[in-house]
């Protein structure tokens, strides 16, 4: 991240990577969640499973700090479906892609992938899973618990294998054609990726509300702040949050630590006045007002 | 043998809990964890019972999209450790253990808060292409994570079902701190957003910010809400494909212009 740089040293081809490494980062991928946070939620974990291929990649030590350092990005995938991610990104790390366009196509592959995810696992695979094996459970059969493990972590490892071979022979055949005009190619990749975290910051940033509620004399329903900003622009709160941060960081030089401090200020401030909503942790607030009950 | 029991406890917590955002993910569920804890408490019964029992309980409250549910991974431990230890039934045992299961999401919510911090460490450690500085980074993470659930579960399993009494008053007392760490926390991923936007957004781009900005609060709201940012993303690479090949024939009309006068137009 704090790196300027914007295409590596050495721009050589790396050599493919092996069947080791490749398998190695699929077991890898499985810590992508170690380190959660909510400033770059995956990002650390991310850059740790793929250090493996890194590496491998950039012999060079300026370029390894380089990749390094852009793959600490802000990253957000499923975790089950985050080798398809790896496998493109590494791709193009083994091409020595202008560091730009490995960004940007980093953010539109990782966005989409949250969903499918979801649906395909968490909505779909686990509960029927847990239909047929909790009730054996219930009545006591060991069985349950050791089918419910079989299954839903096989089908997690199928897909881990199955995403990171198929997405990096993917990328490996694809990138090249692409990147013969690479200055318009990464001029597409940033439309991409700026139009996609413009969507991120509505979809990931709507947990941000107001919780603030004034009873009205002579009427029923109490005026409700966040449903009137909703009416002139929904998600308005993530937007603006997400100008300052950068504006503090392009304008006022901050480093991230310090916009995460103000924001802890933001948010603990306004939760003792009662002011935000605290999603699914309900809270009193610690002065009482008028609006927060 | 109480000892044992307590260390096995703290040792299968620690695990458990880190396995609820990494390793399998699959270890952590209700059906399995109370298995297991009933197998280090000598009632494997007991926890296949009150595992399956939560596991249905638990579908459809699944960690979806960031949002943690009051955690249910500690829940089903300290469950098993009052229906076990505390003789109590099992939909009595699920009743009491509510109260650790919101402390549970409060130790999430607290560490996924310290670890923002600890992105400027890794972000030195990428700078100096230290890859063991990335990993320190993690397994600090992990432990912090493991270490809070561990004692959790201790807390339970020495306090009985008389641990709930000083955590509820903790829980009144606290309560709009935990409140604002979760709404501090939901805005961090604001300076994420920002730092992907120092580099990408040149000044050319501001429109598609706007654009996908806007799309997404139309398609998030409509029926078809869940399937947002894969519509977007067919949508954005439409608009990236078109310019991308409108730009390369711009270049190539360009590099015919010298000769362009021969061509009799």
């Amino acid at each position: 991240m704090a790196s300027n740089m914007t295409t590596y040293k050495d721009l050589t081809p790396a050599p493919q990577l092996d069947k080791k490494t490749l398998n190695k980062m699929v077991w890898m991928s499985c810590q992508l969640q170690a380190s959660f946070n909510y400033e770059r939620m995956q990002a650390c974990g991310w850059l740790w499973s793929i250090l493996p291929g890194l590496k491998k990649i950039h012999t060079n030590k300026e370029d390894l700090a380089a990749s390094m350092s852009h793959n600490l990005d802000f990253f957000n995938t499923h975790p089950f479906l985050v080798t398809f991610v790896m496998g493109i990104v590494l791709s193009m790390e083994q091409q020595k892609t202008d560091i730009s366009t490995i960004r940007a196509v980093r953010v539109a592959a990782m966005g989409p992938l949250g969903g499918i995810g979801d649906s395909l696992f968490w909505f779909t695979l686990v509960p029927i899973t847990a239909g047929i094996c909790a009730p054996m459970a219930i009545e006591g059969n060991i069985a349950g618990p050791i089918l419910f493990f079989i299954i839903t972590f096989g089908v997690e490892m199928a897909l881990r294998y199955w995403l990171m071979y198929w997405s990096y022979s993917l990328g490996t055949s694809a990138i090249g054609a692409l990147t013969k005009n690479a200055k318009e190619f990464t001029r597409a990749a940033s439309i991409l990726g700026v139009f996609i975290v413009g969507a991120l910051i509505s979809n990931f940033g709507g947990g941000t509300k107001l919780a603030m509620e004034f009873a009205i004399k002579g009427t029923t329903e109490p005026l409700n702040i966040q449903a009137k900003l909703d009416t002139i622009l929904p998600t308005m709160i993530p937007f603006a949050l997400t100008m300052l941060c950068f504006w503090l960081i392009k304008k006022k030089n901050f480093t991230p630590v310090k916009c995460i401090l103000v924001l802890l200020a933001i948010g603990i401030v306004g939760a003792a006045i009662g002011v935000w909503d605290g999603g699914n942790t309900a809270y009193n607030a610690l002065i009482s007002v008028p609006w927060h009950s | 043998m109480d000892i044992i029991q307590i260390i096995l406890l703290a040792v299968l917590t620690f695990i458990i809990a880190i396995d609820q955002f990494s390793l399998t993910e699959i270890i952590s569920r209700p059906i399995i964890n109370c298995t297991l804890i009933g197998l280090i408490l000598g009632d494997m019964k007991t926890g296949l019972m009150l595992g399956g029992t939560y596991e249905l309980a638990m579908v459809g409250n699944m960690p979806v999209g960031g949002a943690q549910p009051p955690n249910a991974i500690l829940g089903g431990i300290v469950a098993m450790v009052f229906a076990v230890k505390s003789g109590l039934g099992i939909n009595a045992a699920i009743g009491a253990c509510m109260i650790f299961a919101l402390f549970g999401q409060y130790v999430v919510t607290l560490t996924f808060t310290i670890m923002s911090g600890f992105m400027a460490k890794a972000d030195k450690a990428a700078a100096n292409a230290d890859p063991k500085g990335i990993r320190n980074v993690n397994l600090i993470s992990m432990c912090i994570l493991g270490g809070l659930f561990a004692a959790l579960a201790v807390a339970a399993y020495v306090g009985g079902t008389a641990a709930q009494e000083p955590l509820n008053e903790l829980q009144k007392n606290a309560s709009w701190i935990m409140g604002g760490l979760s709404a501090a926390g939901g805005m961090m991923r604001f300076v994420g957003f920002a730092i992907l936007l120092k580099i990408m957004l040149s000044n050319d781009l501001w429109g598609f910010l706007l654009a996908g900005f806007g799309a997404s609060i139309v398609i998030g709201a409509s029926p078809v809400g869940s399937a947002t940012l894969i519509i977007l993303a067919f949508i954005g690479f439409a608009i990236a494909f078109y310019d991308y090949q409108l730009n390369v024939k711009i270049k190539e009309n360009a590099g015919n212009g010298n000769g362009g006068m021969t061509d009799g137009i």
